[in-house]
Parts: structure tokens; sequence; C-alpha cells
């Protein structure tokens, strides 16, 4: 092992990856990185994968969807002093309210077109979000608090590690838990999966389907809230957040299987590692992995790791 | 058609006469997209000193009008709108800038058109050394007069490992060179144990946070500005970074806009720069300009931007009136060498390299009885020399 760390730093001239062998403390803490980074997305990205599954739109807004939950969580918590658990209530409530505007406003006429007139919609309620955002909250950047207990850190025994990113850890696997089992045991959920299947069958079973369509871009949305919302301690509300996650939700999306809320997990996690592991060890291409995965996928199985081709009755 | 032909011919007639009768300022910042937080103060301070100019009878009787263009923050739209400001506008003067980047695409275009550009606030040394031409002249500060700075309090807080760490593109990779050289000069014995650099608009810096701690360095410097630092601020905080290890950074993390913002998130340990602070009356006249910023900024606090536009306008001013024309090259032959006096103090342009000395105030951020956020405390005016 020992020579090994020699020949990355001396022969490889890599401190990254000497450091990253060195120490099993400095590795631990770049597995929880990964983690806890990888959480944050699902949340957001799950929502996505929810939507599209559903509605068939890819959103475009959701990126600002998620600004506006830090943005919400901001005012709420830091400006109002209204404590950082109802600002994460309320930043879901409040992406949950802007959505059902949205889907019953706009959304809904474009559900039958091609995906070209969809994705233009989508980016004009981009451009309309993010100035909108813009005249609540102004230009600022935001610094959010982390809540009260949630600020320092756990000893680990092998490293103290950030309570707040522990938590995020836990919360990404109970919301994933939770939407399995809202898809799989309840009514609304197996109405839902029955909706991807055949929508118009549904509809003849006598299902109000557009009333299944606004509660999933309902529940959708909010997790965009909640993610921004959770993100907002170590990622200040500022214009052009929503730009960057959007992207990233994107990759994890399609990595995981557009639709497939398994698929967004299993993405996001890989997002996370690559993302982490990549700064460490070769830090000028930190940027380059995500869509080296995301190309890699996209030629071995262009329907993503837990999606389905389509024509097999996605 | 006859008619609107008509009405076309007597606008472009209009605007051809106006031209004759006032100075027409090209101004480039950020100011409505992400870049907004810095360019809108920064047409503050941009204003007040055109109102001031104005209000004392103009420039050689000659008054100033504004003609204002975003730069969205990218060298591409700064190139696309300063040309505009050339061909359609026919600016007199360029002037503003923000990013090194924007800066530098702003300079190529003066370059190529002839035309004075005033850099009020990028800091990439390259603008006045390797990209260096007869038309571009800086008013901000530069990056080797940043790094020299950071390594002198290096050497002062007496640290023994250093980490840097630095957004990756042109201001933190000169900014980091600048480090490099004024260690060689005030702590050689210091051993720089690794350099890292995340992304410009990076929001994650886990990875490099945990690298610091791994590499056991009791010393910190960064270029971190804006909400990069809130952000990574954030993250260091609970990892404890900040008490393993004293945070000297650039990028003006100091400036009240930043402080004012954080408030009691604002890390421990940190020492940092700022071209202006509302709370400190280095000069006399300081007093003055920071009530008139205030008024129109809505704030007693202020932010930092203002003061540098308002540096930039006040230098053309000085130089058209001392060559008596706004003709480029006679107004680019009369910066060289001038002296004016700003709220901060004096300032002449080096006329080697076109480079104003604007040094900075340093010192550590430090808690206040009754003071809601951080204010620097002592405050240390760091002059733009370069002791070798």
């Amino acid at each position: 092992m020992e020579s090994l760390v020699r020949f990355a730093r001396e022969e490889l001239g890599n401190p990254g990856l000497a450091t990253l062998l060195d120490q099993p403390s400095f590795a631990f803490i770049q597995v929880l990185n990964s983690v806890s980074q990888g959480m944050n997305l699902f949340i957001i990205a799950s929502g996505l994968s929810l939507i599209f599954g559903v509605l068939r739109v890819i959103n475009f807004a959701h990126g600002a969807f998620y600004m506006f939950g830090a943005y919400i969580l901001y005012s709420v918590a830091e400006s109002y002093e209204l404590g950082f658990w109802t600002g994460v209530v309320a930043a879901a409530a409040g992406l949950a309210a802007m959505s059902i505007v949205i889907e019953r406003g706009l959304f809904r006429f474009i559900y039958d077109k091609e995906h070209l007139m969809q994705l233009l919609l989508t980016f004009a309620v981009v451009l309309i979000l993010t100035d909108l955002a813009k005249m609540i909250w102004g230009t600022d950047q935001y610094s959010v608090s982390y809540p009260d207990g949630f600020g320092g850190a756990v000893d680990l025994g092998l490293t103290r590690y950030p309570t707040y990113r522990l938590l995020l850890i836990v919360v990404g696997p109970v919301i994933l838990v939770g939407l399995m089992l809202f898809t799989a045991r309840t009514r609304w959920g197996r109405l839902t999966r029955a909706a991807t299947q055949d929508r118009e069958m549904l509809g003849a079973l006598g299902v109000n389907v557009p009333m299944i369509y606004t509660g999933v871009f309902i529940l959708g949305s909010a997790l965009a809230g909640i993610g921004g919302a959770l993100a907002a301690p170590f990622n200040s509300p500022t214009p052009g957040m929503d730009a960057t996650i959007i992207v990233d939700c994107f990759v994890i999306v399609i990595v995981g299987g557009l639709g497939s809320i398994v698929g967004s997990f299993i993405g996001a996690l890989i997002y996370g590692f690559v993302f982490n592991f990549g700064s460490v060890i070769v830090p000028n291409w930190q940027d380059v992995f995500p869509f080296l995965i995301l190309l890699v996928v996209l030629l071995w199985r262009p329907w993503g790791l837990f999606g389905r081709p389509e024509g097999e009755g996605a | 058609m006859r008619y609107v032909l008509a009405v076309v011919a007597g606008v472009i007639a209009l605007a051809g006469a106006s031209a004759q009768a006032e100075i027409r300022l090209g101004v480039l910042y950020p100011i409505a997209g992400t870049g907004a937080v810095y360019g809108v103060p920064a047409m503050f301070g941009h204003d007040l000193a055109v109102d001031e100019i104005n209000a004392a009878g103009g420039v050689n009787g000659q008054p100033l009008a504004t003609f204002k263009r975003d730069t969205k923050l990218k060298p591409a739209a700064a190139a696309a709108a300063a040309k505009e400001l050339i061909t359609k506008d026919g600016v007199n003067v360029l002037i503003g800038g923000l990013s090194s980047a924007v800066g530098l695409a702003i300079s190529e275009v003066a370059r190529q058109e002839k035309v004075v550009y005033i850099a009020t606030i990028p800091k990439t040394i390259q603008m006045t050394t390797t990209k260096l031409h007869d038309h571009v002249f800086r008013t901000a500060s530069h990056t080797d007069f940043e790094g020299d700075a950071m390594a002198r309090i290096v050497a002062q807080l007496g640290i023994e490992k250093l980490c840097d760490i630095q957004l990756d593109y042109a201001y933190g990779h000169d900014l980091g060179a600048g480090i490099v050289r004024g260690l060689a000069r005030h702590a050689p014995d210091v051993d720089l144990v690794i350099e890292l650099r995340p992304k410009l608009g990076a929001t994650d810096y886990n990875a490099f946070i945990s690298q610091i701690l791994g590499a056991g360095c009791d010393g910190i410097t960064s270029g971190l500005w804006g909400s990069h630092f809130v952000n990574f601020a954030q993250q260091a905080k609970p990892f404890g970074l900040f008490e393993q290890a004293k945070y000297i950074s650039g990028g003006e993390i100091a400036s009240h806009e930043i402080a004012g913002k954080m408030a009691e998130d604002y890390p421990d340990n940190v020492w940092s720069n700022t071209y202006e602070l509302w709370y400190d009356h280095f000069d006399p006249s300081h007093v003055e300009f920071q009530k008139a910023v205030a008024e129109k900024a809505g704030t007693n606090e202020t932010a930092m931007w203002p003061v540098l536009a308002y540096i930039g306008v006040k230098f053309y001013a000085a130089a058209a009136t001392k060559a008596g024309s706004i003709e480029s090259d006679a107004v680019a032959e009369a910066l060289k060498g001038l002296s004016i006096d700003t709220p901060v103090g004096p300032r002449t342009i080096n006329p080697e390299d076109h480079q104003a000395d604007t040094g900075q105030f340093w010192g550590p951020m430090v808690k206040k009885e009754g003071v809601p956020y951080r204010m620097m405390d002592p405050i240390t005016y760091i002059p733009a020399k370069i002791a070798e």
C-alpha cells in the first residue's frame, strides 16, 4: 500500500489519489460526500422523473421550481424567522400551489403535442419564473443558517462528519421508499402506474385521468421544492442556481432511465460518486465525468439503466 | 413610406446633433442576470459620478451621457455589447467590466476599435502585462498586488502549511500565480501543499474541503468570491475547517455585501480585502461620498462596488479635461501618469503599464458587540506596491 501511495504521489504526480489511498478517513469522507450530494440530487431528480413517467413531458422548469424552493425557505426561515422546518413545509406547499396553476393553465394543453412544442413551453416557463424570482427576491445572494442542532458534526469513529449532510443521507432513502410504497401499495399509486401504461383505457374505465396528471405534477414539483429548501443552507439562493441543477438532474434521470424512481436513485448515487472521486483524482476533468457516464449509458442502454426501451409499453 | 423615411432621417439628424453636444460613456456591467448583485450597485457609483460632473458643468463644457449595456457576465456578450456601443451609439469611451474574462474581451474590442477602455473591476494581471495595448487602462487592483498582500498576511500569521483554492478561470489562475510569487518574497519557507481549482460557478465544495482537511493545512489562501464563498463557507464550517486553518482571501469577501448578507453565518478566522468599507472614512471626502451612495442605494450600510465605478468615471473626466479633447489618443495620452483624488485616497495611473496604484483594505473579520454582522478590525491599507 505504501509503495502504491508513493507511486501515486511521485510517479503519477497525483496528490489527491495518494491521499485517498493513504488515509482511510479521507476516502470515507469522500464516500459520505458522494452519497449526501447524490441524495440531495435524487430528491429533485425523482420529481422530474416522476412527472415524465406519467405526463410524458420533460419539464425544463423543474430547476426553477428547485430555485423557488430555496428562496421560499429563505423568506420563511430567515426573513420571517418562522423556523427552518416550517420553511421546508412552506417550500413544498408553495411549489404545490404554483404547480397547480402551471399544470392546469399551461401544461394541460400540450400533452398530445410533439416534444419540441413541450420543450418550448417549459422553457418559456423557465424564463418567466426566473424573472419572477428576480422581481420578488432581487439579485442578492442570500445565506441560510443550518437548522438548530444540525450546524455541527457527529463523530463517526473514523472521522467527524456534518450532521446536516448525514440527515440528507437519511432523507434520500426515506423518500425513495415512500415513493415506492406510494406507487405499489396505494390506490392513487396504482392508478398512476396505470396512467403510464394506457391513459385512454384508464379514462374509459371511468377514472379521472386529468386529476391524476395534476396530482403527479404537484407531487413531482413539491419534491423539487423540498430539494431546493434542503439545499439552501449549503447552496445559497441566488439567481441562476436553477441552470446548474437542471443539467445535473437531466444526467441523473437519463442515466437512471426516464420515469424510473429507482433509476433516479441509482443515477444520483453514480453522479455523486463520479463527481466527488473525480474531483479528487482528476480535478481538471471534474465537469466532464458526469457527461462521460451519460455518453456511455446512451450508447450502451439508450433507455437508461432502469428504463424500458420505447415501444415496450413504457 | 416616405413619411417613415423622413421621420427616420429626422431622428438620425437629431441623434447626430446631440452626439456633438454630449460626451458618450459606454458602460458595461452585468445589470440584469446573475451578476446584477454587483452590477446594480456599481451603476449607483457610476451615476453618482456622472451627476456630480454634470452638476459642475460637464467636461470641457459638454455634459456626460451614459449608454449602458448588460454584459451578462459573459465575455462574448460583453464584446458584442462593446462593439455595438462604439458603432451604433458612437460612444467616446468604454468604462466598466466585471470578471476578468469579460474585462479581457472588452479590452480586445478597445484595441481593435482604438477606443479608450477604463477597466474598473477586472483584476487579471494579463490586462496590464501580456495583453496591454495603447487604449486599455485599469483603475481596479490586480492579481499580483492582491497575491502579494495575501502572501504578506501568510507570513504575518506564521502559517506553515498552506492550501490554495482558486476558481478555475483567468482570475483564479492569475491570483494563484500572484500568491506564489508573493510567497517567494515574503514567506519563502511556507510549504504550499495543494492547489485546488473548483470550476467557476461551482456549488458543491465538499470534495475540496475534505482535501484541505486531509492535507492538514493551517492556512488557506483563496479567491472564491461572492456566492462561491458563501457556499464554500457554509459547507466547510461543520467540518471545523475555520478552526483548523486561517482563511486568507482575495476576492473582496470583506466587503459589506458579503458580511452583511452572511451575518452570523460568516465564519471565524477570515482575513480578507475590500476596496471600500462604508464604516471606514479613510479619506475625509469618503463621508460625503458614502452619504450620497446610501441615498441612491436606499440603505446606510452600502456595498463596495459603487466606489469602483465612480473612480472610473472620475478618471475619464479628469483625462478629457487635461487633454481638452475627447479624441481617444489624446485621452489615452492624458491618462498616463494622471493623478486624481478619490473617496478612498489619491490614485495615479502608471504611464508604463496603464495600471492605477489601487491598494486595498485588509484585515480580520471580527464580531462586534451589538452588531449583527462581522466588521473588519483592525483595518490596514496595503498600498499597491510590490516590494522586491
